[in-house]
């Protein structure tokens, strides 16, 4: 994608430089800076301890809780700064993080969760309307609304932290690796579903996954963060021609050699 | 032995465990919100009983009127303390949380030594000292009151936890972090369980302030309050009722059996054996929670 094309559509979310530090010692992430156009899906890809995760906390403020900061770099949503914004605000302004490992609040029903995320105000009508749209999307969780989050299966666990999060209303729901430990097929009805929110009611979403297969089948572009940086940004459709990206990510073509690849990182720095 | 004095015992020790249940209800409350018995919880129900006082004797109001202000201070007293206190630590080992509530139990009893010295006053709550005879068993009165006030207090948190503002309390005792990224503030979650906490602590404290006289006494009701909580199961408020009850029985009644044997003394080494011999065989109490295992 051109530099052109990213200023037309207006970020809803844009990530500049950002730096982040673990214990005002570790750096995590080395100036990163990502745009999610609204009402796009993007992905963001990388392997494990890339710096993806550190990522979405940034955006969310949830660093905070792990006595990490933003160093340097600025990130705005809407077009407002919300570096300094606390992470229950931030929920309120529409930012939703579901976070890695599902997550769910074991010892409540997936009924109790749903309300649980539900901001205090909304009243009781709108509450049933939200938890309705919900079991629509998810009827798997419908059936089991009474029972303990906790003897849920993963998948339906998964599809209730996503939904959980719906319920905050927000319009960038951010995704940390969704598909971790699920069946394929799972993978792909939760994926569906996701597109399906994003296409009919327009929420933009950023996904954080291993699985890049299933990530690229959805999404309209990618980064790929490498060790604390984006060392490549590209259409999906591109992405998954990339030979690099199909030697380290979707699983290598037949006959395809380590040693022609490996220094690929280096060579497309140029956006970090 | 003589059945209506077993009986006698029985249902005294009974209404004396829903005592410890009433206090006990208090630690729970915290423990649900922060995974932290309240070592301070004694401390809290003296102070509670100690600003009654001073609202009904030394300021000079009705204590239908003391009371209610009382709760509402300790309720602000609670939310302060989270504030103040704890707020800075969350995130932090657990280990550290439990010593900030040690350091405030010697930090209340100090300050209600400075204030209002050794000597133990009265609560004159205005109950009487007749027994009440029911039929051949004489129960004690304020023994009674207060039972009804822990039973009040059990179907009270029983709703609440069942309210959307409580269900985000109960989300909050599963997940911190997870609470974050819904949006609900932990810090408020936590802070509304010590104003709660509070709350129950002042009725704790008048109704033993009554029983056995507002002094620096009252804030060793923790040990056996303790007891009770971690019987129940520390994070069940239905387990501080059952519980409270049953470790009232055995003490009272086990007292009336081992005291001529061992010459007086054993109501603490019930408790003491009822402690240790619950970590030992059912650490999770009659009604804790476990963590869910799936298969």
């Amino acid at each position: 994608m051109s530099m052109e094309d990213q200023t037309v559509a207006e970020p809803i979310l844009s990530m500049n430089s950002v730096e982040v530090l673990y214990d005002n010692v570790l750096l995590a992430i080395k100036g990163v800076s990502i745009e999610v156009p609204k009402g796009k899906m993007v992905a963001l890809l990388g392997s494990n301890g890339a710096g993806k995760s550190t990522t979405l906390k940034a955006i969310s403020g949830l660093l905070k809780a792990e006595r990490g900061h933003i160093s340097r770099g600025e990130i705005r949503f809407r077009g407002t700064a919300i570096t300094e914004v606390l992470a229950q605000n931030r929920v309120e302004m529409g930012i939703c993080h579901v976070i890695e490992g599902r997550r769910v609040f074991e010892h409540l029903t997936p009924d109790e969760n749903l309300i649980a995320a539900a901001p205090l105000g909304m009243n009781r009508a709108a509450l049933n309307a939200e938890k309705d749209r919900i079991y629509n999307y998810f009827p798997r969780l419908a059936e089991r609304r009474n029972s303990l989050a906790g003897y849920l299966s993963g998948g339906e666990q998964q599809m209730l932290a996503i939904g959980r999060a719906l319920v905050t209303q927000p319009d960038l729901l951010m995704l940390d690796e969704p598909s971790l430990g699920l069946a394929p097929f799972l993978v792909a009805e939760i994926f569906d579903m996701i597109k399906k929110i994003n296409r009919e009611e327009g929420l933009s979403v950023l996904l954080v996954e291993q699985n890049a297969l299933a990530a690229l089948e959805v999404v309209s572009d990618g980064y790929l963060i490498e060790n604390g940086r984006v060392v490549m940004h590209d259409t999906a459709e591109a992405l998954k021609a990339n030979s690099d990206i199909q030697d380290f990510y979707l699983g290598g073509k037949e006959g395809s050699n380590f040693h022609n690849v490996k220094h690929y990182s280096r060579r497309k720095r140029w956006l970090s | 032995m003589d059945p209506v004095f077993l009986a006698e015992l029985a249902i005294n020790g009974a209404l004396t465990g829903l005592l410890y249940s009433l206090f006990a209800i208090g630690l729970v409350l915290i423990y649900k919100a922060s995974s932290v018995p309240n070592l301070a919880q004694g401390g809290l129900t003296m102070v509670g009983a100690y600003v009654v006082l001073a609202l009904a004797r030394d300021v000079g109001m009705p204590l239908w009127l003391a009371i209610p202000i009382a709760v509402a201070i300790m309720f602000g007293l609670g939310f302060g303390i989270e504030r103040v206190a704890l707020r800075r630590l969350a995130g932090r080992p657990v280990v550290m949380i439990l010593m900030i509530t040690l350091g405030l139990d010697i930090f209340l009893r100090g300050t209600t030594l400075a204030v209002w010295g050794g000597t133990s006053r009265s609560m004159e709550l205005g109950v009487s000292y007749e027994p009440l005879f029911l039929g051949d068993i004489l129960v004690s009165r304020i023994h009674l009151v207060g039972a009804f006030v822990a039973v009040m207090f059990f179907a009270a948190f029983l709703l609440f936890f069942r309210t959307r503002l409580g269900i985000k309390l109960r989300a909050i005792a599963d997940d911190y972090m997870a609470s974050w990224s819904v949006g609900i503030s932990v810090e408020r979650g936590i802070g509304l369980s010590w104003g709660l906490a509070s709350v129950v602590a002042v009725s704790a404290g008048v109704i033993w302030g009554e029983i056995q006289g507002v002094d620096q006494a009252l804030s060793l009701l923790l040990l056996k309050g303790l007891t009770v909580a971690v019987l129940g199961g520390l994070d069940s408020i239905l387990g501080a009722i059952v519980a409270g009850i049953i470790l009232g029985v055995v003490e009272n009644v086990g007292a009336d059996f081992l005291d001529p044997l061992v010459g007086g003394g054993s109501r603490e080494l019930i408790v003491a054996a009822v402690l240790i011999l619950t970590i030992m065989i059912r650490p999770h109490g009659l009604f804790g929670r476990h963590d869910i295992e799936r298969v």
